[in-house]
């Protein structure tokens, strides 16, 4: 794990030493300026989101007549169920999600036995073969399962994960051999193992994969649209799609709508980025 | 049945099989039926063929596959494609390296900045092609700012010249901060002892960067290169928001191509044929980075 190094605190003052602050100032500033626009924008009343443009100025990015009307009007109509349902859909993901793949990565990590190896090819494989991909052959057979427009045909698909599963695994590697025996003398079943050391000893890992698995879920687009499409089980998204496909779009709204499927993940991910780093590092790297 | 483990030496207990199926079974389920058995049944699937005429379907072999090879809309879509690829990863990867370096250096509020880049991970492709569609439309703000610069007015997605690079700064826009914390930490790994060595012996920045940072950063690297390629390859949200692949088919990405052959034009095993496709080129991709990180010894 990096942390943070301190030293040479004496280092040589120069011009130059403020350009890669200017440089940060700038680039952050750029990559943020479309998401301050649209919050900006959602707080304006809908007529006036793209008007007044010909004259840019700082009043752009801030709006001075704000009003939450437009959020107001969004949850009135069918894009608060619809954020709803995401958050359930998310919610229930992760839960579940992690369930199933710590439980896999304890399997694989503590036991020794014949077709580990098999194992875990087929946890390799199927992280490997991108999901939305093969959303299309899938959405045939959850469609002939009956399952299109329930709770239970979004979820599915997020719950088998094999990168949680990869991640929990490496972690739960790394827990000392020792600590099972000495369980295992005092008498505790390997469920209680699970349960009373891995789990609590893995906290980071936990988060990391939990992590993995409401992204996938948040960030879906393609298998809500092929299986969630009758308003009550609409997801976030397509709410969102409906609205800015509309003959006469409501920017205000769209706007509005944006930034509730956007403030969510990122309040998420701010404050869980340490872990999200991590998750990377581990993943991707070793 | 019993095989013994010939390293280690375990506790004896119900058989380790067992337990591990246990253990393994919910997950493994999950993954077969919902990841496997679909590839499985694209597969199956992209080797039939439903008559119209006599309403049956039956096996016709690679006769999908035959006909996808000559069919001119598929090679337009590779071509897209190809073509997107080649712009949007190298540009993405360059760019996420460069802001790395610059926010791996220490300065006031540096991670503050750095999580201004980061931020836009958080919105999902549909958003995110939501809002640069408005950002791109006519009237909007991005041609109010050209306007204010002098610059006249650009159509943007509604331009077969410039909707492909269009959807490209959208993407980037999210992708570069998603690559960018893969390099940064990778940077975090490289001992700063090699930094001051290398400045005792007189090294300047550039060629810190080219002999110490390029090297020892050859494996975050060539996983971002591989994972933004399998990535991008599968772009589907803005197309199927903002363009529909058009204006006249210069955003026709194969995510889209397949999408539209099996729903527009309803004929769901030749789309199959090209889910296969599509597989077989991420999985090839993928084999490739495996090679590229076993190279350099595992764990």
């Amino acid at each position: 794990m990096a942390i943070e190094t301190h030293r040479s605190p004496r280092r040589r003052i120069s011009p130059a030493r403020h350009a890669p602050l200017i440089a940060a100032v700038v680039i952050g500033l750029l990559f943020t300026l479309p998401l301050l626009w649209v919050l900006a924008g959602s707080l304006r009343p809908g007529d006036q989101v793209l008007a007044g443009l010909e004259t840019l100025s700082w009043r752009s990015v801030v709006p001075t007549d704000a009003t939450l009307d437009n959020y107001l009007t969004l949850f009135q109509g069918d894009f608060g169920r619809a954020v709803l349902n995401s958050v359930v859909v998310a919610a229930v993901t992760v839960c579940v999600g992690l369930l199933l793949s710590a439980t896999a990565a304890f399997g694989l990590a503590v036991f020794d036995f014949r077709g580990r190896g098999a194992v875990f090819a087929v946890i390799l494989l199927s992280f490997m073969i991108p999901f939305d991909a093969i959303a299309i052959p899938l959405a045939s057979t959850f469609r002939a399962w009956d399952l299109q427009n329930t709770y239970a045909g979004l979820i599915l698909p997020g719950i088998g994960n094999g990168l949680a599963i990869f991640l929990l695994r490496q972690f739960f590697l790394a827990v000392p051999r020792e600590l099972v025996e000495a369980a295992r003398l005092d008498g505790l079943g390997w469920w209680g193992i699970f349960r009373r050391i891995y789990l609590p000893l893995s906290r980071p890992a936990l988060i990391a994969a939990g992590l993995t698995l409401f992204t996938f879920q948040w960030q879906s687009y393609m298998w809500p649209l092929l299986i969630g499409t009758e308003p009550a089980k609409q997801l976030g998204p397509i709410a969102l799609g409906t609205l800015q496909g509309q003959m006469v779009v409501d920017y205000g709204q769209v706007f509005a709508a944006a930034v509730v499927l956007t403030v969510i993940p990122l309040v998420v991910l701010l404050r869980l980025q340490r872990y999200f780093t991590q998750s990377i590092a581990g993943s991707g790297l070793k | 049945m019993k095989t013994e483990p010939p390293t280690r030496r375990r506790p004896v207990g119900p058989s380790q099989g067992r337990l591990a199926l246990y253990f393994l079974a919910p997950a493994l389920l999950a993954l077969v039926l919902l990841r496997l058995l679909p590839a499985l049944m694209a597969l199956i699937s992209s080797l039939r063929h439903h008559s119209l005429t006599d309403g049956v379907t039956r096996f016709v072999g690679l006769a999908n596959y035959a006909d996808l090879w000559a069919d001119p809309q598929f090679w337009q879509s590779t071509r897209v494609t190809l073509l997107f690829s080649l712009v949007i990863n190298p540009l993405q990867v360059l760019l996420a390296l460069g802001l790395a370096v610059l926010f791996n250096r220490r300065f006031a509020g540096a991670r503050f900045w750095r999580s201004l880049v980061f931020a836009p991970i958080a919105v999902p492709p549909a958003v995110s092609a939501v809002i640069w569609g408005i950002l791109y439309r006519p009237e909007g703000p991005l041609n109010a700012f050209l306007g204010a610069l002098g610059i006249p007015a650009q159509p943007f997605l509604t331009s077969p010249e410039q909707a492909l690079y269009a959807l490209i700064v959208l993407m980037s826009w999210v992708g570069v901060g998603y690559w960018m914390t893969f390099l940064i930490a990778g940077l975090q790994d490289i001992p700063q002892e090699v930094y001051d060595a290398a400045g005792m012996d007189g090294a300047n920045a550039w060629q810190r960067f080219v002999h110490i940072t390029l090297p020892l950063l050859r494996r975050p690297l060539s996983f971002v290169l591989v994972a933004a390629t399998v990535s991008n390859f599968l772009v589907f949200a803005p197309v199927q928001l903002l363009t529909g692949g058009g204006p006249d088919g210069s955003t026709n990405l194969m995510m889209h191509d397949v999408f539209r052959r099996a729903y527009s034009v309803g004929d769901i095993h030749y789309a199959q044929a090209e889910v296969v496709v599509l597989v077989a080129v991420t999985l090839a991709v993928v084999a490739v980075q495996y090679r590229l990180m076993q190279g350099k010894g595992e764990e």
